[in-house]
């Protein structure tokens, strides 16, 4: 997974890109630190980028949103497509995290 | 000439060390005596001594911890000392051949006759106790590493073993369904010796029963303990058994309690009433079971709902699925369709219901062909926990 992350509208924006799974734990601190470093209150995860995601990568977005939720921030998702929004809609995620 | 070697201090691994045992080996006797005298002055009690390469070959009888063996001697050189010991006694065994700086490829004749490593000649004493111990540390460590895989090896069989017992054996399954008019068949391979799937069949009562399929997050250890967890939980559950709804919520609230934020589990629960024609269910983002109906055609049954274990306010409608006589359900875990080797190569539901449905109907073993089709063989190794029901209605 890559990561990048830009501020617009007092959002902060972090697109990845590639396949999102287990092996991804380590570089996936970095987008959780992102957002709880980041002024803005709203944080938005695109994954119009995104590839694949597996259930470690569900777990990451869990707690991306949790971290998010204690700091009083919201956390969105935003792109979601192809085998991403398979597993989103399977799971119902969007109870859990809003999808844009 | 000789110089003194550093005074460590002594510590508690030091004395651990200096009780190795080490075998010096040298034609000269000034040599051996020159060698003694600098290991025993750094603390080595244990050394023994062989002037030639036969007899070196015989010490190895007294199981040395350690060689350290000159090149040039009659008869039996070093070379071929080192290369007797390496190919009959011990390929682990520290072997420090010493050497004379004017001899170049004697250095690389060392390497390759197996030698642990080089020390020169003439011997300066600081190097040759300072390379003795680095070679025994690093043996001390590689034993107790090769010592600790072995017991987690060991403890992960037993785990393995106690998570398969969790498992029934099929004639057990068989008789809690054929009763019910039922049939069904099971499979269950770990991705890594210990895994996260769970499955499980229980009466109800006279006419149905219920099966549930569980797949926590992650693999290993921890997703095992969870399962583990999750069979304790779901037989303190066996009053719900018969509202698949209510069980599935049940088991989503303790899962709220006791997993991590970011660790979750996906299930199906049934009930199978074949008397009644219907298998009632509840699911949690679990993948789409297969209904194979009795004249070939199916239908991907809605398994979507919420993720077990992140909101305790999650609710699992029940769903229906008619079940006639000679209708077939596959339930089934998301390794056997995705694949993050070749993202490419994953399968829709489709197409794995093509495949499922040829191995049904193949009349061969289904479980081989099936695993056959997806895997390309029947003992593949699976990246992810794997594990299917088939489940199939009598008349």
């Amino acid at each position: 997974m890559e990561f990048r992350t830009e501020t617009a509208d007092g959002q902060l924006v972090v697109t990845l890109s590639e396949m999102l799974t287990f092996d991804d734990h380590e570089s996936f601190r970095g987008v959780v630190t992102a957002i709880v470093d980041s002024d803005a209150e709203t944080a938005v995860l695109d994954l119009s980028g995104l590839t694949m995601i597996d259930s470690a990568g569900i777990g990451m977005l869990l707690l991306a949103n949790d971290r998010s939720a204690k700091q009083g921030k919201t956390l969105r998702l935003r792109g979601v497509q192809g085998h991403v929004a398979k597993v989103v809609e399977l799971s119902r995620l969007e109870q859990l995290i809003p999808i844009d | 000439m000789l110089k003194s070697p550093h005074n460590p201090v002594r510590t508690i691994e030091d004395d651990d060390i200096t009780s190795a045992r080490i075998l010096v080996v040298d034609d000269l006797e000034s040599s051996r005596r020159l060698i003694g005298a600098v290991l025993e002055q750094a603390g080595f009690r244990h050394l023994d001594f062989a002037e030639d390469g036969p007899t070196a070959l015989e010490r190895m009888a007294h199981k040395p911890d350690m060689v350290v063996l000159d090149i040039v001697m009659p008869g039996l050189d070093g070379f071929q000392v080192c290369q007797r010991i390496r190919a009959e006694l011990s390929r682990e065994i520290p072997i420090l051949m010493q050497t004379g700086m004017q001899e170049d490829d004697y250095r690389v004749r060392a390497f390759d006759a197996g030698a642990s490593d080089i020390v020169s000649k003439p011997i300066d004493a600081g190097e040759l106790v300072s390379r003795v111990r680095l070679h025994l540390e690093r043996r001390r460590m590689m034993s107790s590493l090769q010592v600790y895989r072995r017991r987690m090896e060991e403890d992960l069989r037993v785990a393995q073993a106690m998570q398969q017992s969790l498992l029934k054996p099929a004639g057990e399954i068989e008789a809690i369904v054929k009763p019910r008019r039922a049939g069904l068949s099971t499979f269950y391979r770990a991705s890594n010796t210990l895994g996260g799937d769970l499955w499980q069949v229980f009466p109800v009562d006279e006419t149905r029963f219920g099966l549930f399929m569980v797949d926590l997050s992650g693999h290993g250890v921890s997703a095992a303990i969870n399962a583990f967890r999750v069979h304790m939980l779901a037989a303190g559950m066996s009053d719900l058994a018969d509202q698949p709804g209510a069980w599935m919520e049940a088991l989503n609230r303790a899962l709220v309690d006791m997993l991590p934020v970011e660790q979750f589990a996906t299930g199906f629960y049934g009930l199978v009433d074949v008397p009644g024609g219907v298998m009632q269910y509840a699911a949690a983002a679990s993948p789409s079971p297969l209904h194979y109906r009795a004249d070939g055609s199916w239908t991907a049954l809605d398994a979507s709902g919420l993720l077990l274990g992140c909101d305790a306010r999650a609710v699992y409608p029940v769903r229906q699925c008619p079940l006639g006589a000679g209708d077939r359900v596959f339930v089934y875990s998301d390794a056997l369709y995705e694949n993050f080797r070749n993202p490419t190569a994953a399968l829709d539901t489709p197409q794995l219901a093509d495949v499922v449905g040829t191995a049904l109907t193949g009349g061969a073993d289904f479980q081989s062909a099936l695993l056959q089709r997806l895997f390309g063989s029947a003992d593949a190794h699976v990246d992810d926990d794997l594990t299917w029901l088939l489940l199939e209605a009598g008349a």
